[in-house]
């Protein structure tokens, strides 16, 4: 996947109200906006409707 | 004899043999903690003055079981009354909490003595971060290598001699990777079995407190202190607790083993290239350990779960957006005052979407069910855990934990108890594995752990710096 040009990532900075970064905090962030990307792969897959999320964490029965 | 190389089992049969008493044992520890630890940058907080007042009024008090008199120490995100807590950020440098972690509560009830307060990576994520004004703890194995985070101190001061046990918490193995790197025993146990109150969250459904000591045996004392419910942290669990130390055996005749080989034989090289394959050295130590827990009476089965990968993203995305959640107030105020690593790593929350936290969630629910299914027909399973030694300290950069597999993060995920131990050595730095089982079944994970470590010896094996200063 190509990494996000400098102009869109900086909209999404903005869209996040992060307006006290500096220069290097945000060029840091946006090297790392590739995990997000790929996390965000990961765990957007089709699942059933009824597919509950674990929002209260109980340990589930075999 | 140096009573700092006694296990903390050891050392508690000496105090209630009247062979030694709190005060003699407190008083090497500190020694060694004054000699060792400019090197070492395990401790941010060294509490000579009352450690030593504690361990007299111990020692001319009654008995109070087998903690009684043991000098430990905490993670500095576990909250210590009237003693300055950093969570190991600028943010809290000057912090003093008003009151204890229930953990500390626990085992200062039991007898422990508060030594100091460990060293850590930023609010348990940051780190090793040499910008903060905390020095990086080092590997005592070898000073120049990295000893894993984020009980970084807590790992170091253990494996070194500086402390009979200590605590640590984990959101995504930040017990059991010091631990592995270190060479010692580290326990992440079941989510809801030991209270998190007082302890700085880094994620709410993920964040799990634990023990680090030098054995099986110390880690059983440990928990026999610290499990058991707590009405006042919300994910506590109200279950019985047994007797941990009981549940030791050397043989595991009729106990059955899952062993989860793809993790690293096929899913890190999947997920995350070739420099992700465990070294050769690594791999020969685990298939031996397979074996020494088959010659020890136990039967193994494979087990398939779903690619690593899976497990370990789940559990990045839940982690980033409850820790950004925590802390969006500071990085829209006062971004300037993070590390550069847990600015970084946190910061990456912001771009999550509500919906992926859903996802993940809704994932994270599958995943449970699968491995609770995995789990039903063995008494616990074995994977690996880091799959080749420490690296060099200057070698670790901000996105190193985005870059390689996480072998942690699935007990993370499913809230099952999982325990790390040394396996071997390569170029004398130390090698792990996890033992895992079902939620609440500490004690399984245990017994396993214990006749593994006394058929194989690796815990005998200290480092060159841990050795007496006699």
């Amino acid at each position: 996947m190509a990494e996000i040009s400098r102009e869109r990532f900086a909209l999404l900075v903005e869209q996040a109200g992060l307006k006290k970064l500096t220069p290097e905090q945000i060029e840091e962030l946006r090297q790392g906006y590739r995990f997000v990307e790929r996390m965000a792969r990961t765990v957007r897959r089709r699942r059933d409707r009824a597919a509950e999320p674990a929002h209260i964490f109980v340990h589930p029965r075999a | 004899m140096d009573p700092t190389l006694l296990t903390l089992a050891e050392a508690s049969r000496a105090i209630a043999a009247g062979e030694l008493s709190p005060a003699t044992l407190t008083e090497a520890y500190l020694d060694r903690i004054a000699t060792l630890d400019g090197e070492l940058h395990s401790h941010v907080t060294v509490l000579r003055d009352e450690a030593l007042a504690a361990a007299r009024g111990l020692g001319a008090g009654p008995a109070r079981g087998p903690l009684h008199g043991i000098p430990i120490g905490l993670k500095d995100i576990y909250k210590s009354r009237g003693i300055r807590t950093t969570a190991g950020s600028r943010v809290y440098e000057t912090h003093v909490p008003d009151e204890d972690a229930e953990t500390w509560v626990r085992l200062r009830q039991a007898g422990a003595i508060l030594l100091g307060k460990h060293e850590t990576h930023e609010f348990a994520i940051g780190g090793p971060d040499f910008s903060l004004p905390f020095p990086p703890a080092r590997n005592p194995w070898n000073t120049a290598h990295y000893p894993a985070g984020s009980s970084s101190g807590s790992a170091v001061a253990v494996a070194a001699g500086l402390c009979a046990a200590a605590m640590g918490s984990d959101t995504g193995g930040s017990i059991r990777g010091p631990a592995a790197y270190c060479g010692i025993v580290g326990l992440k146990p079941t989510y809801g079995r030991v209270s998190r109150r007082g302890v700085f969250p880094l994620s709410y459904t993920l964040d799990h407190c634990g023990p680090l000591t030098r054995t099986v045996e110390d880690c059983a004392i440990m928990m026999q202190a610290l499990a058991g419910y707590d009405p006042q942290d919300p994910a506590s669990a109200d279950r019985p607790v047994p007797d941990y130390r009981a549940a030791l055996t050397l043989r595991l005749d009729g106990v059955k083993i899952g062993l989860v080989r793809h993790f690293h034989e096929r899913d890190a090289v999947a997920g995350f290239g070739a420099d992700s394959a465990p070294t050769p050295a690594y791999a020969a130590a685990f298939d031996a350990a397979c074996h020494t827990l088959e010659s020890l009476g136990a039967r193994l089965v494979d087990v398939q779960l779903s690619p690593l990968m899976d497990f370990a993203d789940t559990n990045r995305v839940i982690m980033l957006s409850e820790a950004y959640a925590l802390h969006e107030s500071d990085f829209r105020e006062r971004p300037q005052l993070f590390g550069k690593h847990m600015f970084a790593r946190i910061g990456l929350g912001a771009f999550l979407a509500a919906a992926d936290y859903v996802e993940a969630t809704r994932q994270r629910r599958e995943l449970c069910v699968e491995f609770a299914r995995a789990l039903a027909p063995v008494d616990a399973i074995v994977s690996a855990n880091a799959t080749g030694p420490a690296p060099r300290i200057d070698a670790v950069g901000t996105w190193s934990t985005f870059e390689r597999p996480s072998y942690t993060a699935p007990y993370n995920l499913t809230g099952a108890p999982a325990l790390a131990l040394p396996i071997g050595f390569e170029n004398g730095l130390p090698l792990g594995f996890q033992i895992a089982a079902k939620p609440f079944d500490e004690a399984v994970v245990l017994r396993v752990g214990h006749a593994f470590e006394q058929a194989t010896g690796f815990h005998r094996q200290r480092p060159a710096i841990a050795a007496s200063l006699a």
